[in-house]
C-alpha cells in the first residue's frame, strides 16, 4: 500500500513492547549525505493530552508513544521509551489527523507534467471522438473539443502524476488540522484519477499513500471559454444531457474494449487489429468496480442521476454533497457515503434597498438552507465526510462547521467526518483515522479547548511521526494596548448585548420553510364526486349537461347520471352552480421542465441524449402550468439538430421526483428537426460548416443515419447468431433503430411542405411512420399526404412570422388538417402559453371554424393519442385515470378561470390554495429578506470572502424560469440578473 | 383627355363616395365606450364620422346595415407597438424597429411604416383600426405616430406624427453569476455596477436639461434637429413615454420626472408598476401595461400576480391601458391584444376597464381622445362589429370601418385557407 516503505521492519502487527526497545535498523537511504539534515530519532512520546481516539470513544490524560511514523501504544499509563522526545502536552485535545477528502490543488494548465497530459487527451480525442457521438460528422467537433487540457473525458489523467502542492497550500490545511488529503482533479467531464496522499512538506512521492484513489466524474458542461486553445462552445457535449450520455456511452465503450481485446487475444489473426484507447482503459477499474467512482452532481436532482448511473452501468459511487440536498431530502437517502463541503453562501450588502426586489427567493432559501445540509445528511442516515472543498483558503472551515454544529450536525459526527469516514472512503482506514497503536501517527493537537469551540486554536498537526507547527502570525498585543482593551471591557459597566454574538446567533437558527412544504397534493380521497357539472368528456359521450363524475382510487368510475346509491360515503364532492369540467389538459410540446439546457445542439444526431436524464422536478413552472388546467406534458430536446434527443412524458405531480413525475408506460420518443434551425441558418456567423447547411442536406442526412442504424442492427443481430467479434454499443444507433423497429415515436419539428414531404418519404423508405410532425406550419398545405402517412400534427394556434419559414403559417392549420383525416393538436413551445391550452384550443374555433369538442380534443385527446398515452388519459372516460380540470365556466370564455386540477383523483392546485400559498411564501420572503440584510456583508475578513459571497447569488440549476422562447433552437443563454 | 378624367374620377368615386354617404348601423349592441352599452342601439355615420348615437335613430341613410345579434365597437387602438416596423422577425432585412445611438429625439416611428406589410391586415381582422408604432432606442429613440390600419401610403394612413417622446429606462439589475458561471467570466463589483446605473440616469438629466436651456436660445440661432424634437416634450405638449419593467427602473424614473415637473410621463411595460400604483394614482401617470402573460419574475410569487396587476393598478385609481409589449413577437400577435385585456378582466380587471384600455385610453394618451377610441357624436368612425364580446375568443370580427369606409377582412391567412381548402384531394 506505501508507495516507499522507509521503515521495512516495522510491520503495524509486531508493534509490541519488546520491539520499542530494539534500536531499529537504518537502510542506507536513511543516511543522508553531508550537509542534509539528518534524520531525527523519530520516536516520540506526548503527554497528558485529552485523547479522542475515535469519535465517542475519549481518554482523558492519555500518552501516544510514536516510534518511526507510527503509534505503537496509546494509554493513560502507556510507557514512556527511554529513548524518546517528551512533549508534554497536557492541556490539549488529540484527535486522529483529520483527513479531507476533495481538495484540489489546481494549477493553471500548461505546467511541465501537463504537457504530456495534453499529448495522451490528443491520443485519446483521436479515439474517442465515437464516444456518444457514433462518428466524427463532418464539421462537428469531436467529442474531446479543444485543446487536450480541456478535453471532456481525460481518465487517464493520474493526480499522482501531477501531485506537486506548493507549501502554501499545505501550510493553510494543516493550519486548519488537516493532516493528509484526496487529491482530485478538476477539469472535464470524466476527469481521471485522484491520489491520497499526507500533507508533509517533502517529496511528493513519498507522501503518496494511494496513487489512484477514485475515478471522478462531474455531471456538468465543462465551461472554459472558447478561443486560446480552450474548449470550444460547440464542442459536444453542450448540454447537460449530454453529459449524461457521454459518461453512459463512455463505459459501454470501456466494456466493449475489454471484450474486443479478449476476443483478438484468442484470436489474434482472423480478425482486424483492436485499437486501443488509453482514456478507457484507464476507466477500466471503475468500470469493473474495482475503484469507487466520486460524482460530482452539482445539483440534488442529480444525486439521484448518478445512483441510477452507477446501477445502470455496474459502478461503486461516492458522492460529491451538492449543498442543494436541503431541496429534496428524499432523494440524498443513497446509501453511499457524501463527502460535503462547507462552502455556505455568505449575504452580500445591496448597493441599494431596492436591490434587494431582484433577490431570488429560491437563492435566499439556499442561503439560509445551506449550513443545515450536513446535519441533513446524517438525520437522512448518510455517511458523511467534511471538506473544505470549494471554500477557497481553507480558513473558514472551522467556522463554518460551527455553524453546521448549530444546524444540528452532532460534534460527534463531525469527528467521524474528519476522521474515521474519510479514512474509510479513502481505502485508508487501516492506516489512519483512529488513535491507535499501529496506525500511522497522524494526529491534530488542538489546544484552548476542543477542535470546535470558538476560541480553540490548532497547536500542531503531527504527520507520520513528524510534527508540523502553523507559521508564527502576528506578534501578540503589547501589555499597555492589552491593558487598554482590558479597561473598554470594564466589568462595572453593565453588559451590552453583544452584537456579533446576536448576529451569530440568527444565522444559526433556520427562518426557510421546508422546500418540500407547499408541494404535493392538497387532497388525496379515497373518491372525488362531481355532483353537476358541464362535462366536456373528449370521449364518445361528447359534452354533457348537469352530469356527474366519480372518480374512485384515482380512476374514472362513472360519468354522466349517477346514482346517489353509488357514491362512496366518504367521496370528496365537487358541487358549485356553473362549473366545467375537462379532462386535464395535456401539452404535446413543451421545454418546460428540463435541467441544464434544451438542445444538444452540437453534433447534428444527438439521438444518444435522454431528457430523461434531465427532468427538473422543482421548478416553479409546474405550478403556474397546473393552474392552467394542465396535467400532462411532453418534454421534448430542442430543434437544433435534425436528429435531436429522446423525450420525456410526464404528468404534474407537483412535488414528485423526476422519477415520479414520469408516465408510466408512454412511449418512448425522439425530437427531430428540418429546416432553419437544423441548417444553423439563425445562428450566426460562426455555424457555417456543420452538416447541413441547406434543406437538401436534411433528408441526406436522415437517409445516413437509418442506413447507419440498419446496418448496426444487423451487425448486431449477426453476432449473436454467429458470434465473432463483439460489436460495441452505440447509442446513438439504438435510438434509431428502435425507431425503425416501431418501438420510438419521432416528433418532428417541420415547417415548409417540401421539407415536410421529404420527411415523410424519407421516412417510409425505411419502413417508419412518423409520431407527429411538430409546429408543422405548411402541414395545412399538404395535409392529405400527412393524413396519408399517418402522421398527426402538433401545431401552434396562431404564431406566423417571427422568421422566414412561418411566413404562410395561418390560424386555420389545425382545422384544415383535422378536416382532411389529420389527427390534430395544439401544443405551447412555452412555459406561458402551457398555462392557457383551452383558450389556445378557442382559436381553432374562432379561425378555422371547428366545433367546440373537436377543438377542446386539440388539447386533450388528440395529443393523449399522439403521445400513445390516450389508453390512460386524454378524456373523461370510465377506466383512465381521473385527471380533470375545473373551470368557473366555460373552457373556452376568458373570462373563465381554472379552479383546480386533479391528477389521479388527487387535488394538485386549487385556486384558493393557490392564494394561501403564495402569502405564505411573501412572508417567508419577507422573513429571509430582513434577515440576509442584517447578516449582509458582516463577516470578517478572512479566506475567500469574495467566493462566498459569489455562491449568494449563484443561481440554482433547478431555479431556472420556464422556457419562454418559442422555437428556439439554441439556448439563448441570459445574462444572470439579479 | 376628359375620357382619361371620367376614368379617374370614377376609379376615386366610390372610395369619396363611402365618407360623403351616411351610413345607418341599426340594432346591434352598442358598445359606446364613454356611455356604456346600448342594447339596442343604433349609430349614424356622415362623412366619415359619427353623426349619432341612441337607441333609435330614425334619418334616412344612404346605407342602412342591420347588426341584430351583432355587437358594435370602437376601434381598437394598439397603443405601443411594433406592427409596421417589421414584416419577418428573424429576417434582419425586414426589421426596422430600432435605431442606433442613444440620444435620437428626431427620429419618427411613423416614416418607416411600410403600408403593405402584411401583417397589418392581419391586425385589423380582429378589430384593430389604429396602432402606434414606436421606435425603439437605447435611452432617448425619438417619437411615436398614431396610424391608421389602411391606407395608400404612409401619409394616408398617418393620423398624427409625434404623439410621444419615448425614453427607454436604462437597466437597473445587476448582472450576477449564473448557475455553471465560468470561474473566469469577470462579472464588475456590485458598486460599481450602482454606479453606473445612477451615471445613465444623470445622462438622461442631463440631455432633458440641455434640452430645456436650448428653448431660451435667441431666435435665429442655428437649428439642431434633435433638440427641435425635444422642445414639445420638454414644454409638456406631448406627453414622454418610458418604457420601464422592474421596481427599480420604475422608481428611479418616477423620482427622476418628479425633478422635471414639466413632464408628462406615461410609463409603458410596468411589469412591478402595480407595487407603486399609490404613487402612479396619486401623481396621476397612466401605464400602458404590457406584461399580463410575463412569467411571475420570483417563485414566492403568486401564479396570477401577473394577471392582476391592471386589477390592481385600476383599484388604486391608475389610469390602464393594456399593450402587448415591444418585444418578441408582438407585431404578428397583435390580433391577440383583446385576449391580453380578457386575462386581466378575468382576474379582477372591469371588463369595461378592459375594453377601454384598448380604445378609448390609448386614443386618449396619444391625444386623440377627440377623435378616437370611443362611439360618441362627432368622433372619427371607426368601428366593427363582432358576433359577440371582443374579448372572447370565440367571437368573430365581421365588419370593419375605418373613417367610414368600410375595409377588407382578408388576410394573407385567409387568402392561403381558402386557397389550400380548395385543393383537390391528393391521391
Amino acid at each position: 500500500m506505501l508507495k516507499k516503505n522507509r521503515f521495512p521492519l516495522i510491520l503495524p502487527g509486531l508493534c509490541g513492547l519488546a520491539l520499542i526497545i530494539a534500536i531499529p535498523l537504518f537502510s542506507a537511504d536513511q543516511l543522508r549525505p553531508p550537509g542534509s539534515r539528518p534524520l531525527e530519532a523519530g520516536v516520540h512520546a506526548l503527554t497528558g493530552a485529552h485523547l479522542v481516539l475515535s469519535p465517542g470513544h475519549e481518554l482523558d490524560k492519555g500518552n501516544i508513544i510514536i516510534r518511526d511514523g507510527r503509534i505503537t501504544a496509546v494509554g493513560v499509563d502507556a510507557a514512556v521509551p527511554a529513548d524518546a522526545r517528551v512533549h508534554d502536552m497536557s492541556g490539549t485535545v488529540i484527535y486522529a489527523g483529520f483527513i479531507d477528502a476533495q481538495v484540489s490543488f489546481s494549477k493553471k494548465p500548461g505546467g511541465g507534467k501537463d504537457k504530456e497530459e495534453d499529448a495522451a487527451s490528443r491520443f485519446s480525442r483521436s479515439l474517442t471522438s465515437g464516444a456518444g457521438a457514433g462518428m466524427g460528422f463532418p464539421g462537428a467537433p469531436s467529442i474531446a473539443g479543444g485543446s487536450g487540457s480541456n478535453s471532456t473525458i481525460i481518465s487517464q489523467r493520474r493526480m499522482s502524476r501531477e501531485y506537486a502542492p506548493d507549501a502554501e497550500a499545505l501550510e493553510s490545511l494543516r493550519a486548519e488540522g488537516f493532516t493528509a488529503a484526496n487529491v482530485v482533479p478538476d477539469r472535464g467531464v470524466i476527469r481521471g484519477t485522484s491520489t491520497f496522499a499526507t500533507l508533509a512538506s517533502g517529496d511528493p512521492d513519498e507522501a503518496i499513500l494511494r496513487p489512484d484513489t477514485f475515478q471522478h466524474i462531474a455531471l456538468a458542461v465543462p465551461r472554459e471559454q472558447a478561443g486560446d486553445g480552450g474548449r470550444s462552445p460547440q464542442a459536444y457535449p453542450g448540454s447537460l444531457m449530454g453529459v449524461i450520455a457521454v459518461v453512459r456511452q463512455t463505459f459501454f465503450d470501456t466494456q466493449f474494449q475489454a471484450a474486443d481485446l479478449a476476443h483478438f487475444a484468442a484470436n489474434p489473426n482472423a480478425r482486424p487489429r483492436p485499437v486501443v484507447n488509453a482514456s478507457l482503459e484507464a476507466l477500466l477499474p471503475a468500470a469493473r468496480k474495482t475503484m469507487p467512482v466520486l460524482f460530482e452532481p452539482g445539483s440534488v436532482l442529480l444525486v439521484d442521476r448518478a445512483m441510477q448511473l452507477s446501477r445502470e452501468l455496474g459502478l461503486q459511487p461516492v458522492l460529491l454533497a451538492t449543498g442543494q440536498e436541503w431541496r429534496r431530502p428524499d432523494m440524498v437517502r443513497t446509501g453511499v457515503p457524501f463527502i460535503v463541503p462547507v462552502d455556505f453562501p455568505e449575504a452580500v450588502k445591496m448597493p441599494e434597498e431596492d436591490d434587494w426586489v431582484g433577490m431570488p427567493t429560491d437563492q435566499l432559501r439556499n442561503w439560509d438552507q445551506a449550513p443545515g445540509n450536513p446535519a441533513l445528511l446524517r438525520r437522512e442516515g448518510q455517511e458523511i465526510a467534511l471538506t473544505t472543498y470549494g471554500l477557497g483558503k481553507p480558513d473558514r472551515f472551522r467556522s463554518n462547521v460551527r455553524l453546521a454544529i448549530a444546524r444540528g450536525l452532532s460534534e460527534n459526527d463531525a469527528i467521524a467526518a474528519l476522521t474515521t469516514i474519510p479514512a474509510k472512503i479513502c481505502g485508508v482506514a487501516d492506516q489512519m483515522g483512529e488513535i491507535g497503536p499501529g496506525k500511522l501517527a497522524q494526529l491534530t493537537v488542538v489546544e484552548n479547548g476542543r477542535y470546535f469551540d470558538e476560541k480553540a486554536r490548532v497547536r500542531s498537526v503531527w504527520i507520520e511521526g513528524r510534527e508540523f507547527l502553523p507559521p508564527i502570525k502576528e506578534e501578540p498585543k503589547k501589555p499597555d494596548e492589552a491593558k487598554k482593551e482590558a479597561a473598554k471591557a470594564d466589568p462595572a459597566k453593565p453588559e451590552k448585548p453583544d452584537p456579533k454574538k446576536e448576529k451569530e446567533a440568527l444565522r444559526n437558527q433556520l427562518t426557510a420553510a421546508p422546500a418540500q412544504q407547499d408541494r404535493g397534493p392538497l387532497l388525496a380521497p379515497k373518491a372525488v364526486f362531481i355532483k353537476s357539472a358541464t362535462i366536456w368528456t373528449s370521449g364518445p359521450q361528447g359534452r354533457l349537461e348537469n352530469a356527474s363524475l366519480l372518480i374512485v382510487d384515482g380512476k374514472i368510475k362513472a360519468v354522466g347520471n349517477i346514482p346517489a346509491t353509488g357514491v362512496p360515503a366518504d367521496a370528496q364532492v365537487i358541487d358549485r352552480p356553473g362549473i366545467h369540467v375537462t379532462p386535464g389538459l395535456i401539452d404535446c410540446h413543451s421545454h418546460s421542465m428540463i435541467l441544464g439546457g434544451v438542445n444538444e445542439g452540437t453534433l447534428p444526431s444527438t439521438a444518444m441524449v435522454r431528457i430523461a436524464d434531465v427532468v427538473n422536478s422543482e421548478t416553479e413552472t409546474i405550478h403556474q402550468q397546473l393552474a392552467g388546467g394542465l396535467t400532462a406534458t411532453n418534454l421534448l430536446h430542442g430543434s437544433a439538430n435534425p436528429i435531436g434527443g429522446q423525450n420525456c412524458v410526464i404528468k404534474l405531480r407537483d412535488g414528485a421526483s423526476p422519477e415520479g413525475l414520469k408516465v408510466a408506460g408512454a412511449p418512448g420518443g425522439i425530437k427531430f428537426a428540418l429546416g432553419e434551425n437544423v441548417k444553423q441558418s439563425n445562428w450566426g456567423d460562426a455555424f457555417r460548416n456543420r452538416f447541413p447547411q441547406t434543406r437538401m442536406g436534411v433528408p441526406a442526412f436522415h437517409a445516413n443515419r437509418f442506413t447507419a442504424a440498419k446496418q448496426y442492427a444487423e451487425a448486431l443481430a449477426k453476432q449473436q447468431r454467429e458470434g465473432g467479434p463483439p460489436v460495441r454499443r452505440d447509442l446513438e444507433l439504438e435510438a434509431i433503430s428502435e425507431i425503425i423497429r416501431g418501438e420510438r415515436l419521432i416528433h418532428c419539428h417541420s415547417y415548409r411542405q417540401d421539407e415536410i414531404l421529404v420527411f415523410l418519404r424519407v421516412m417510409e423508405s425505411f419502413g417508419v411512420r412518423v409520431g407527429t410532425l411538430q409546429h408543422i406550419l405548411e402541414g395545412y398545405k399538404v395535409a392529405d399526404e400527412i393524413a396519408k402517412h399517418g402522421a398527426g400534427a402538433s401545431c401552434f394556434s396562431d404564431w406566423w412570422a417571427y422568421k422566414l419559414e412561418v411566413y404562410d403559417a395561418i390560424p386555420q392549420a389545425g382545422s384544415i388538417m383535422r378536416e382532411r383525416g389529420v389527427m390534430v393538436s395544439f401544443n405551447s413551445d412555452s412555459s406561458d402559453h402551457a398555462r392557457r391550452m383551452n383558450f389556445e384550443a378557442a382559436k381553432a374555433v374562432k379561425y378555422g371554424g371547428t366545433p367546440e369538442d373537436e377543438a377542446l380534443k386539440f388539447v386533450t385527446l388528440n395529443p393523449a393519442k399522439q403521445l400513445g398515452i390516450d389508453r390512460m388519459v386524454g378524456s373523461l372516460e370510465v377506466g383512465k385515470d381521473g385527471d380533470f380540470a375545473v373551470w368557473s365556466g366555460h373552457p373556452f370564455d376568458t373570462m373563465s378561470v381554472c379552479q383546480e386540477t386533479w391528477i389521479e383523483g388527487k387535488q394538485y392546485f386549487q385556486i384558493d390554495a393557490a392564494r394561501r400559498r403564495a402569502t405564505a411564501r411573501q412572508t417567508e420572503r419577507q422573513a429571509l429578506i430582513a434577515k440576509a440584510k442584517t447578516l449582509a456583508g458582516d463577516t470578517e475578513e478572512s479566506g475567500d470572502k469574495a467566493k462566498a459571497q459569489d455562491k449568494f447569488f449563484r443561481r440554482a440549476l433547478e431555479d431556472r424560469q420556464g422556457h419562454l422562447c418559442i422555437d428556439c433552437c439554441l439556448d439563448h443563454e441570459m445574462p444572470w440578473k439579479n | 383627355m376628359e375620357k382619361l378624367t371620367a376614368l379617374c374620377l370614377a376609379l376615386l368615386l366610390p372610395a369619396g363616395a363611402a365618407s360623403a354617404r351616411t351610413l345607418l348601423l341599426k340594432g346591434g349592441t352598442v358598445h359606446t365606450v364613454s356611455h356604456g352599452t346600448l342594447t339596442p342601439g343604433d349609430v349614424l355615420v356622415r362623412d366619415g364620422r359619427i353623426a349619432a348615437v341612441a337607441a333609435q335613430v330614425d334619418e334616412p341613410a344612404d346605407q342602412t346595415i342591420d347588426l341584430a345579434g351583432l355587437h358594435l365597437y370602437p376601434g381598437l387602438i394598439s397603443a405601443a407597438t411594433e406592427l409596421g416596423l417589421v414584416e419577418i422577425k428573424g429576417v434582419r432585412a425586414s426589421v426596422d424597429v430600432r435605431e442606433t445611438g442613444e440620444f435620437t429625439p428626431e427620429i419618427e416611428s411613423w416614416t418607416a411604416v411600410n403600408p403593405d406589410s402584411e401583417l397589418i391586415p392581419v391586425s385589423r381582422a380582429n378589430g384593430i383600426t389604429h396602432f402606434v408604432p414606436i421606435p425603439a432606442g437605447n435611452l432617448i429613440s425619438g417619437t411615436s405616430g398614431l396610424l391608421a390600419a389602411r391606407g395608400w401610403t404612409i401619409e394616408d394612413m398617418t393620423l398624427r406624427k409625434r404623439t410621444a417622446m419615448h425614453l427607454f429606462w436604462p437597466d437597473h439589475a445587476l448582472r450576477i453569476p449564473g448557475p455553471e458561471a465560468d470561474p473566469s467570466s469577470k462579472i464588475k463589483p456590485l458598486d460599481e455596477q450602482s454606479r453606473a446605473r445612477a451615471e445613465k440616469v444623470r445622462t438622461i438629466d442631463q440631455f432633458f436639461n440641455d434640452a430645456e436651456a436650448w428653448e431660451k436660445r435667441p431666435a435665429g440661432s442655428p437649428v439642431v434637429p434633435a433638440w427641435e424634437a425635444m422642445l414639445p416634450v420638454v414644454r409638456g405638449e406631448i406627453p414622454l413615454m418610458i418604457h420601464a419593467q422592474g421596481l427599480r427602473e420604475i422608481r428611479a424614473a418616477l423620482k427622476w420626472t418628479a425633478t422635471h415637473p414639466r413632464l408628462r410621463m406615461i410609463l409603458e411595460g410596468g411589469k412591478d408598476a402595480w407595487m407603486v400604483a399609490a404613487e402612479l394614482a396619486q401623481r396621476k401617470i397612466p401605464v400602458i401595461y404590457s406584461e399580463v402573460f410575463t412569467l411571475p419574475s420570483q417563485d414566492s410569487d403568486a401564479y396570477d400576480v401577473q394577471f392582476r396587476a391592471p386589477a390592481v393598478l385600476q383599484q388604486a385609481g391608475v389610469i390602464v391601458a393594456i399593450g402587448g409589449g415591444l418585444d418578441g413577437d408582438n407585431a404578428s400577435g397583435q390580433r391577440n391584444l383583446p385576449y391580453i385585456a380578457a386575462q386581466a378582466a378575468a382576474f379582477g380587471f372591469t371588463p369595461e376597464a378592459a375594453l377601454a384600455s384598448i380604445t378609448l385610453i390609448p386614443a386618449q394618451l396619444h391625444g386623440v381622445g377627440d377623435l378616437l377610441g370611443s362611439i360618441d357624436v362627432g368622433k372619427d368612425a371607426s368601428l366593427f362589429t363582432a358576433t359577440g364580446d371582443i374579448l372572447d375568443i370565440r367571437s368573430r370580427v365581421k365588419q370593419l370601418w375605418i373613417s367610414g369606409e368600410e375595409q377588407s377582412l382578408a388576410t394573407r391567412h385567409t387568402r392561403l385557407a381558402e386557397r389550400y381548402r380548395a385543393r383537390p384531394k391528393a391521391n
